[in-house]
């Protein structure tokens, strides 16, 4: 079993920040991520709050960042995480994928958060139609035709906003409406919940499923630490998911020094 | 990855023997950018099969056909015929998966 100091669950912004501060300090690290380097900045057009990159789009900056850990030889597969399990007596941790099983002096969990589905009774109202949960990914499909917006929050007004641009007529329902007959696409934007199942039995998850920390990335189990939008903490933002992965590097770092 | 048009979906596509992945994209799609270099390494590694892509915005109309309402969309064919579909950024190994069908 392929052992690392540190495994990072999740290529986001705040797992590969992580990844970089923990390579930094001449640690092993292995990022493990499901799908693709990134996380949710990958569905927005232009990001205008990131300093130093007025614009960029975020599959721009997620390669780019990608490019600085590859760059400094941080190791990143693309597998699933099934199980993380604390080897007894404190011996460290196992982690295993669907494809491979390492083990580690300390994990750090940045799973992110994912869009909230349709609810059961929406999605059967939406019957065939298609359901989408990015306007600027999918909204150009439905050029000249009517959709309809599910949510209330500001990402539904700005989801809103970018469809009236380009559909004939827009809706925008709550999440118990019924939907519009003639809506040929339902776009959702009820908020978002956190990716952390997969870590249920290994920290304490609050009610909503955020991994419950403070400021410190430290969680409920000594030798795991959370960064980014997982986290329970009030501003979920690109920098203060990158500052999340500095913190939750460093207190790794520090507490495999210690061990 | 070879881009193809409405008109070359029938030769490239239809009538070709054997596997071919279609990845239905945009330019101003973030996913899609994110999707072509895994799709190009699995290219790669996999010479049995053969991908294309299709602009969505350039060839409307083979996007309505083949009913794609969200992208990115790669869609498997089989001696023409579709045989696995998955829609949003897909891991190599979910590519995999969608050759055994």
């Amino acid at each position: 079993m392929q052992y690392f100091d540190v495994i990072i669950v999740g290529a986001g912004i705040a797992g590969m920040t992580a990844g970089i501060y923990v390579k930094r300090a001449g640690l092993s690290v292995l990022i493990v991520e499901k799908t693709v380097h990134g996380g949710q900045i990958i569905n927005t057009l232009n990001i205008e709050n990131w300093p130093g990159d007025l614009g960029v789009s975020g599959a721009d900056l997620a390669n780019k960042i990608y490019g600085q850990v590859s760059e400094l030889g941080v190791e990143v597969k693309y597998e699933e995480v099934e199980t993380m399990n604390e080897i007894s007596g404190k011996k460290g941790f196992r982690v295993k994928t669907d494809e491979n099983e390492y083990s580690c002096g300390a994990i750090i969990l940045a799973m992110g958060t994912e869009p909230r589905r349709l609810s059961e009774k929406q999605t059967a109202d939406a019957g065939k139609r298609a359901i989408s949960y990015c306007a600027t990914c999918d909204g150009a499909l439905y050029k000249d035709k009517p959709v309809v917006v599910v949510g209330s929050g500001n990402t539904a007004k700005h989801e809103i906003r970018y469809l009236e641009n380009i559909a004939s007529k827009v809706y925008h329902i709550h999440h118990d409406d019924p939907i519009p007959k003639d809506a040929e696409a339902v776009f959702v934007a009820i908020g978002r919940v956190p990716n952390t199942k997969v870590a249920k039995d290994l920290v304490d998850i609050n009610s909503e499923g955020y991994i419950v920390a403070e400021e410190d990335c430290k969680t409920s189990r000594a030798g795991v630490f959370v960064a980014g939008d997982c986290r329970t903490k009030k501003v979920r933002q690109l920098v203060t998911a990158a500052g999340d992965g500095a913190i939750a590097a460093e207190a790794a770092i520090d507490y495999l020094a210690k061990k | 990855m070879k881009d193809i048009n409405a008109d070359e979906f029938e030769k490239e596509v239809l009538q070709a023997k054997g596997l071919v992945l279609v990845d239905f994209n945009a330019d101003w799609c973030g996913p899609c950018k994110m999707m072509k270099p895994i799709l190009e390494a699995f290219a790669k590694t996999h010479s049995e099969v053969k991908l294309v892509g299709v602009n969505i915005d350039d060839n409307d109309e083979l996007a309505e056909e083949y009913r794609v309402s969200t992208i990115p969309c790669m869609v498997m064919f089989k001696d023409g015929i579709e045989v696995a579909r998955e829609v949003g950024v897909q891991p190599e190994r979910k590519l995999k998966k969608m050759m055994e069908v």
